[in-house]
């Protein structure tokens, strides 16, 4: 709810999941440009999640940005190794989630995206 | 001695046969020689007279008495060589007496006599024989020149034979006192030497023993351990003289590499004797000292032995015995004395160092079976030489299996292990290392620490700290597991302020009360989750207070159910069964509160939805109250372990279902105070039921 009524506010598309499954068949349906993907789910969690879009030519390409709780320097490590391009940890200001996310797009495509994995362990986020 | 007048035949006869009787009633050799000497040289008509026998080393002859001669003169004839070419000599040599008619016939048979006095007469040397063997011979010395005609010389020949018979008798019984002596003296100091194991006293008792009957002075020297000379016991019948010894030695210490004495046989081990101590010895151990000189003198020292105490191959101490003012110089019975005596006293000391060496050794393994530390010790070549129970039990391998086997082979991974353990030296502080030990399959942490000590021998201190390792980790996952609970909804509450209070986005009304509603159950969620960490640290204290009511089980339920409907997800029916409710003694609130964790948990781990059940009947002299859901159900493995503290069944918590993982610790735990019982059972995949009992009033 937080995110889509920050993003919605960006003049960002949303589509939400409420779940790790239903959030793989949204991906891979919607194919959206950017996937926001809590790490704690019940059933599937984020980094099954992960795993599996970058296992699917379908979705290969969709940037993910992690959202979680875990703040430990193990957990980043895991986000950095799923080839994610962001990682917040909570709480964070939702209303800067947009900027963010713009952010994060515009640097990917400009080709930045193995900078911003690397940056997962090292910065923070929004 | 008079000289008599020459007498009769009938009257030598007379008075031989007197010489007969005194001989035989005389006992020891000091009386037979008086009586030689006095009544039979008078009764053979002879003015002076000396016996000599033939010295142990049976090339000397010793002047054993004398009567009549001048005592200066014969100040020159203790000793003489039995190849001299003397009278006496010859006598020994030849068993055959000689007769000597004058003082002319003397220089002419006896040139090396020629220069002695030339006032004598006439003289005889007779041997003293028994079962003709020659052991000495007697002089008789006349004032007048005599014709030795046959009946005379075969009077003066039977004097000497009952003279040998006397002496060899009277000889014979003085060795046989001196062995009875001897042997008197030995019994005695075994007896001592058996009688205690503090050995330091009895052979302090032992030297005390040998003055003055052995000796003028006793010393007993030990090693110590770096191979000084310690200074045991000093004897002397005048205690004064101790005291002076002691001081004598304080400032003159014994030199441990002197070439000579106490020093040379600690060194050696051999024994040292000196029948007399050379002059020239004295001087060199005396040097330039003049103080040193005099003492020395003062003394008087005569002779001394100095035997080892040697035992098993080693010298543990040395022996000194001293005679000097009043006893007469040593023997080589004595000294043989002295080395029986010295052999018995080491074997007395080694025995009572022995023991305490065992019995030091004994109370050392009595305290190590005790201890709680497992403690293994091993040898230059990696062989276990000690293995006590607490390193047993922490190893699961017993002593028998451990013992004298090498250590690599008893645990394989040892080596691997302790080659993270610094060996510090003895007295250092302990560096300990906790190790995985997997023993049978399972994992032991172990924290060692190792001492290492005379070349090669280490000794291993283990502590068995799985516990500690497990609590450790539980609180490091609690601290994370806290945290990430805390995060969520602290990150919904502030998310959804800061989205609330934005001026740039117009949010519609639904959206506005669910940020409110997000609000209000997530900063519920955060109070309840500090409460549990709170309760929890109140149980481990011990301060949770009980407020204990007579209570209706059925009502408790019906209201705990009745709240969780309001905010349970739609997939999940509640239910309540009540088949029997028995009034029970609780704290209302408490038990509140463990059936709400556990309908919590039911619904948290039925992601699928399905029924929760509440149900409340009639046990044995208790209420059941069941709580019975049909969802993830719980691996047998895991159904103790999840009563325990900060214990989760996810511990990643990446399937999200969040907990401080204090629940189930805190319902047993409550249960449990209310003289309660809470079990579960479950199948995995079709459902868990959890059962409080309390005992019905």
């Amino acid at each position: 709810l937080l995110c889509r009524v920050n993003l919605s506010a960006s003049g960002m598309g949303v589509v939400e999941a409420e779940n790790g499954r239903e959030a793989l068949e949204l991906a891979r349906r919607e194919r959206p440009d950017l996937v926001l993907l809590d790490v704690m789910m019940p059933d599937v969690d984020g980094w099954t999640v992960a795993r599996e879009l970058a296992a699917d030519d379908r979705t290969r390409d969709i940037p993910i940005v992690f959202l979680t709780a875990r703040a430990e320097a193990a957990d980043k490590r895991m986000g950095q190794q799923l080839g994610g391009v962001g990682y917040l940890v909570k709480p964070f200001d939702p209303v800067m989630i947009g900027d963010f996310v713009e952010n994060v797009i515009s640097r990917v495509e400009r080709g930045e995206r193995e900078q911003l994995t690397r940056g997962i362990t090292s910065a923070g986020g929004p | 001695v008079s000289a008599p007048a020459t007498y009769d035949a009938a009257d030598r006869a007379r008075r031989l046969q007197r010489v007969a009787e005194l001989l035989a009633e005389a006992v020891t050799p000091q009386e037979v020689l008086d009586a030689i000497l006095t009544e039979g040289v008078r009764a053979a008509e002879a003015h002076a007279g000396a016996i000599g026998v033939l010295a142990e080393d049976g090339k000397t002859i010793e002047l054993l008495a004398q009567r009549g001669y001048d005592p200066e003169v014969m100040a020159g004839w203790v000793t003489f060589p039995l190849d001299a070419d003397l009278p006496m000599s010859e006598v020994l040599r030849t068993g055959e007496p000689v007769f000597i008619t004058s003082i002319a016939e003397r220089n002419r048979r006896y040139p090396a006599l020629s220069h002695q006095g030339q006032e004598g007469h006439a003289l005889a040397v007779l041997p003293l024989a028994v079962e003709s063997a020659v052991f000495g011979g007697l002089s008789l010395s006349f004032d007048r020149d005599m014709e030795f005609e046959p009946e005379r010389r075969e009077l003066k020949m039977a004097f000497a034979r009952q003279a040998a018979q006397a002496l060899a008798r009277s000889r014979l019984y003085a060795a046989e006192q001196s062995l009875r002596k001897r042997m008197t003296f030995l019994a005695e100091a075994s007896e001592l030497l058996a009688s205690s194991l503090d050995y330091s006293r009895t052979l302090r008792r032992l030297a005390q023993l040998c003055v003055p009957g052995l000796a003028d002075w006793c010393a007993i020297d030990m090693l110590g351990p770096n191979g000084e000379i310690q200074r045991l016991a000093v004897a002397h019948e005048d205690p004064e003289k101790v005291r002076w010894a002691y001081e004598l030695q304080e400032r003159y210490p014994p030199d441990p590499d002197a070439p000579h004495g106490v020093a040379n046989v600690l060194r050696t081990g051999e024994a040292e004797f000196l029948p007399s101590i050379p002059q020239k010895l004295l001087d060199r151990a005396i040097g330039d000292d003049e103080e040193l000189r005099r003492i020395v003198d003062e003394l008087g020292l005569t002779s001394s032995i100095a035997v080892p105490l040697n035992a098993r191959g080693r010298t543990l101490g040395a022996l000194n015995l001293i005679t000097a003012d009043t006893h007469p110089p040593f023997t080589q019975a004595d000294f043989e004395l002295a080395l029986e005596l010295a052999r018995r006293a080491a074997i007395a000391v080694d025995n009572a160092r022995l023991y305490r060496e065992a019995q030091r050794g004994a109370n050392a393994a009595q305290a190590l079976a005790y201890v709680a530390d497992g403690v293994v010790l091993l040898d230059p070549e990696g062989i276990v030489r000690h293995w006590n129970p607490a390193a047993a039990s922490i190893t699961g391998l017993s002593e028998e299996d451990a013992l004298d086997r090498p250590v690599s082979e008893v645990v394989p991974a040892w080596d691997a292990l302790t080659s993270h353990v610094p060996l510090v030296a003895p007295g250092a502080a302990a560096r300990p290392v906790t190790v995985p030990l997997v023993l049978g399959g399972q994992e032991r942490w172990v924290s060692v620490s190792g001492v290492g000590f005379a070349p090669g021998r280490r000794v291993y201190a283990l502590q068995d700290v799985t516990e500690e390792r497990a609590l450790e980790k539980a609180r490091s996952d609690f601290v994370a597991t806290a945290s990430h609970e805390l995060r969520t909804p602290l990150a919904a509450v502030y998310g959804a302020v800061r989205t609330l209070r934005r001026d740039d986005v117009e949010l519609s009304d639904d959206d506005r009360t669910q940020f409110l509603e997000m609000i209000e159950s997530e900063a519920t969620r955060l109070a309840r989750i500090v409460d549990q960490i709170l309760l929890a640290g109140q149980l481990d204290a011990d301060a949770v207070e009980l407020e204990l009511s007579e209570c209706d089980p059925s009502d408790i339920a019906a209201r705990v159910l009745e709240s969780a409907q309001l905010h349970v997800p739609k997939t999940i029916q509640l239910s309540l069964d009540v088949d029997g409710s028995p009034k029970i003694s609780c704290d209302e609130h408490k038990l509140r509160q463990v059936l709400v964790n556990l309908v919590d948990n039911a619904v948290k781990y039925s992601p699928d939805g399905g029924r929760v059940e509440l149900r409340v009947r009639n046990g044995d002299g208790s209420c059941e109250i069941d709580v019975v859901d049909q969802g993830l159900g719980i691996p047998p493995s895991e159904r103790e372990r999840i009563f325990e503290k900060f214990y989760r069944l996810d511990p990643q918590q990446t399937h999200g279902v969040g907990g401080s993982g204090l629940g189930l610790y805190i319902c047993r735990e409550l249960v449990e105070r209310m003289d309660g019982r809470l079990s579960v059972e479950s199948e995995p995949g079709k459902g868990s039921r959890f059962r409080v009992e309390l005992p019905a009033r």
